[in-house]
């Protein structure tokens, strides 16, 4: 009973820990850092060709 | 491994293709290697010279291409000393630099710039492509750094704003692991605690009980120790100099239940690790918010200043240099090509084209621009390639002035809160001492240690006036970003206050009422055999078609009249291919078939046209209401000009001596001040106008719009005695002017509101300022104003009112630590999630 009980908690450690582990790896890549722009950017993702685009707004 | 084909076609430096004439070529080891210009061949004897060829065979180049004009840069000492820190060993020299494609370019600069004589560090980020150089400044400057760089064909550029977006951004990635992190403990946390209750209830083997408890305690570690580290700081600092702070009350909080647990779990008794955790994890994701709410804020500044571009070609002695923005001074020749925005402030010196101000002015319209125009940072160039002597360095250009002052606004720092500030400085140390009573009365009633400890604790941890200190900034904040993205710009959050108590509006009369700038609001064609409409269109299209080449005030109101009224300009095109402007007089458009003239009563009767004594009605079909107002009176010039009407500019045109008709142009009201009027009165705010013209002048643009108190006939200090007048019998007075003889009326009232088109001195002395140039805005400013306060002031009453309620429970022992963490940490969401309905 108590042997189960341990091999839980440990096995829910290790989830959790694998869970913790991609949510930082999120973080420092940066996935968090915007979290307003994809919706834009998806709009207009050729915004950068400034050369042709300037009349187009 | 280089191609041999392709090492012959390219350029071994950048890959480029090699120009017709092969290039340039060096020889080393035995083999012919070929570049496209000096700059490449330049770089590679440095990298080879230095012994780091491998350069060449490591890298992993997706593309091809330089910076070519980079090679040529100069940089000079007396601009970068102002990006160097000095430190105790060598200063520190930090730069971002453009142009890295892999990590072996990373490690040549690092190579290159450790080299250099002097250098003690140089480490270079591939991520941020941020290089950091400790130096010896006996030995080394600025600029020979940045130099060595741009030798090889990158280009180093100092660190700016991007500087601080960047702090920012660690800033809130650091915030949210440690709140991920506690949060992920506090989880697992969960599950023992669960555990542990379960077992005070029904039971629970020693082992057990043991196991789970050293559990909890080895999660709650990090928690406290990693995730709570701000707090711990903060407290640490705030003991240190004395000044009691939030941190303090929370740490305190949170370290007392931690070690009380800690001391349980070797003892024996219950623990109350979720306590400490609990705490920080409330804390922090009500950190998390406020952060959000600051950098939506923030975005407003960024926005602002991305419409100047980085770089801009500076013309030095006929060659075309590109130069970060920042290093362009007054004096200084630049090149803006059609589609580029402008960067700095600058005149025309050479081109003509049309220039889009919509960002900048609000002016929707192109506006022509020619030499001895005047172009505002951030305007975008649509037509032609404009010569442009700069005015004003980047710093103190339109877009960095306004940038700066969002941000003063957002430093600011309102009454109320500085109210809120040093309640909470006075509020701390009662608190200790409540929390001290409460533990001394329990202890003395005889509940055993740990309950008198964890009521002493939830004094601590509810009288924390986290929300009350939330309360005004966070409002402050969304308002005036918010504010700043529809064009309005409040410096500060008193100013955002006194707005919202406002009872008296003043306005100044020219620019701010009126447009400050002519037009047409009448014509007034000769008669003739056509019908008088037929006869105004002519009149119109013969001055327009002489005049459309021309940025005279007067003649672009008159183009624009034209082109408002659908008017053909180019049926009289041929008369535009020999123009002759006589410097404030008028123009002469001559054609094959006739000549047109166009100008004063005196131009014209000098070049001999004979103007009859009375001039026929006007005719103005295009924009009736326009001239029914402005000529209520019904009265003409050149024939019978009431006392009272102001002097009306005339425009004369005559086409081969023939008279055709003058076109009349004023000042007129802006078109949104009567509404503007209208709506301000209808919330019940006096209105008064203040005008240093005659009484007739100044009674007429008061009856347009409709305000009833007119002050004319008076000067900037008489302004001023007038607001201060007002003031002291009480009213909250609002200040509208755009001229420096305004500044002083401005500085003088409880708000002064500028417009952008104003002078430098009004935005200056002004709290508020219309970014877009348009008056009507002026309504939606006082209503946010007027929003703001009520928020903060329910901001302000949630968090007494909860503090209020939850202290009295905590010390009689009826609220556990855990739950006076959960309901501050709402009363903290709570006031955050109202301020921000101020963004909607």
């Amino acid at each position: 009973m108590l042997e189960s009980t341990i091999a839980l908690i440990i096995l829910s450690l290790g989830l959790g820990l694998a869970a913790w582990l991609a949510f930082v790896w999120a973080v420092k890549k940066g996935e968090f850092d915007d979290p307003e722009g994809p919706k834009y950017r998806m709009m207009n993702d050729d915004d950068d060709d400034r050369e042709n685009g300037s009349r187009r707004d | 491994m280089e191609d041999d084909d392709r090492a012959l076609a390219c350029c071994h430096h950048c890959r480029d293709p090699l120009p017709a004439d092969g290039g340039f070529q060096s020889e080393r080891d035995g083999t012919q290697y070929r570049f496209c210009c000096r700059g490449c061949l330049g770089a590679w004897s440095i990298i080879t010279g230095a012994g780091l060829g491998d350069y060449y065979r490591k890298r992993s180049w997706q593309d091809s291409g330089g910076m070519a004009e980079v090679f040529a840069a100069r940089y000079d000492d007396k601009m970068l000393a102002r990006h160097v820190r000095q430190g105790t060993e060598g200063d520190e020299l930090a730069f971002l630099v453009e142009g890295i494609r892999c990590a072996t370019c990373v490690w040549l600069i690092e190579k290159i710039v450790a080299e250099l004589a002097g250098v003690y560090q140089a480490r270079a980020n591939y991520g941020s492509h941020r290089v950091l150089v400790r130096y010896d400044p006996e030995r080394l400057t600025p600029a020979r750094i940045f130099a060595a760089v741009a030798r090889l064909g990158y280009r180093p550029r100092v660190l700016t704003r991007d500087n601080l977006h960047r702090a920012a951004e660690a800033e809130s990635r650091d915030l949210l692991l440690r709140f991920g992190t506690a949060f992920f403990l506090a989880m697992q946390l969960m599950g023992y605690s669960l555990a542990l209750y379960a077992g005070y209830f029904q039971g629970i083997s020693e082992f057990a009980r043991d196991f789970m408890q050293v559990m909890a305690a080895l999660v709650t570690t990090p928690v406290v120790f990693y995730s709570g580290w701000p707090f711990l700081l903060g407290a640490w600092r705030g003991w240190r100099s004395r000044v009691p702070n939030m941190d303090l009350l929370v740490s305190l909080g949170v370290l007392a239940a931690y070690f009380y647990s800690l001391y349980a779990t070797v003892a024996g008794g219950e623990v109350y690790f979720e306590t400490a955790a609990m705490i920080v994890t409330l804390i922090l994701l009500g950190r998390l918010f406020e952060n959000s709410a600051r950098r939506r804020a923030a975005a407003g500044v960024d926005r602002l200043l991305h419409l100047t571009p980085d770089t801009a070609l500076r013309l030095e002695e006929g060659r075309e240099v590109r130069v970060d923005s920042s290093d362009l001074r007054p004096g200084d020749r630049i090149l803006v090509r059609p589609g580029e925005r402008f960067p700095v402030d600058g005149n025309i010196v050479a081109g003509e084209s049309e220039v889009d101000e919509a960002l900048v002015s609000g002016e929707s319209r192109p506006l022509k621009r020619g030499p001895g125009d005047p172009v505002v940072s951030g305007s975008l160039n649509l037509a032609g390639a404009l010569n442009v002597m700069v005015a004003k360095s980047a710093a103190e250009s339109f877009v960095a002035r306004m940038a700066g002052l969002v941000e003063e606004a957002q430093a600011r720092k309102a009454p109320v809160q500085r109210l809120a500030d040093r309640l909470a400085a006075a509020f701390v140390p009662l608190v200790l001492a409540l929390s001290l009573a409460t533990l001394l009365f329990w202890l003395w009633r005889g509940i055993g240690l740990g309950p008198a400890l964890l009521t002493a604790i939830a004094v601590l941890v509810v009288a924390c006036p986290c929300a009350l200190g939330l309360a005004t900034p966070t409002a402050v904040l969304v308002a005036t970003g918010r504010a700043a993205g529809r064009g309005i710009l409040y410096r500060g959050g008193d100013v955002l206050e006194a707005s919202a108590k406002i009872t008296h509006v003043a306005f100044d009369k020219t620019g701010t009422l009126t447009t400050g700038r002519p037009q047409v609001v009448a014509l007034s064609p000769a008669p003739g055999r056509e019908g008088s409409a037929a006869l105004a269109e002519r009149l119109l299209a013969l001055a327009a078609a002489v005049e459309s080449g021309s940025t005279h005030p007067l003649a672009e109101a008159i183009v624009t009249a034209a082109r408002e009224r659908g008017v053909a300009l180019n049926g009289a095109g041929a008369e535009q291919s020999a123009i002759k402007a006589v410097a404030g007089r008028g123009m002469v458009g001559q054609s094959l078939e006739r000549r047109i003239i166009v100008g004063s009563r005196e131009f014209l009767t000098c070049q001999g046209v004979i103007i009859p004594s009375v001039a026929v009605a006007g005719v103005w079909a295009g924009d009736k209401e326009k001239t029914t107002t402005a000529r209520a009176s019904g009265a003409w010039p050149g024939s019978a000009q009431g006392p009272d009407l102001p002097p009306l500019t005339e425009v004369h045109v005559a086409v081969d001596l023939n008279y055709v008709g003058v076109i009349l142009l004023d000042d007129t009201l802006r078109p949104d001040a009567a509404a503007l009027v209208r709506e301000l009165e209808r919330r019940g705010l006096q209105l008064l106008m203040l005008s240093g013209d005659n009484a007739g002048v100044a009674q007429r643009v008061a009856a347009e719009a409709g305000i009833g108190r007119v002050f004319s006939a008076i000067d900037p200090a008489g302004k001023k005695e007038i607001i201060e007048q007002l003031r002291s019998q009480g009213a909250q007075v609002l200040m509208v002017g755009d001229g420096i003889n305004d500044a002083p009326a401005l500085a003088a009232a409880q708000v002064g509101c500028a417009l952008a088109g104003g002078t430098d001195i009004a935005v200056g002395s002004a709290g508020l300022v219309l970014t877009r140039d348009r008056l009507g805005d002026l309504a939606p400013a006082l209503a946010l104003a007027r929003r703001s306060l009520k928020i903060i002031r329910e901001n302000l009453f949630w968090a007494f009112s909860y503090n209020l309620v939850t202290l009295p429970l905590a010390a009689a022992g009826y609220l556990a630590p855990v739950y006076a963490a959960a309901a501050m940490a709402a009363s903290s969401i709570l006031v955050v999630a109202n301020s921000l309905r101020l963004s909607r």
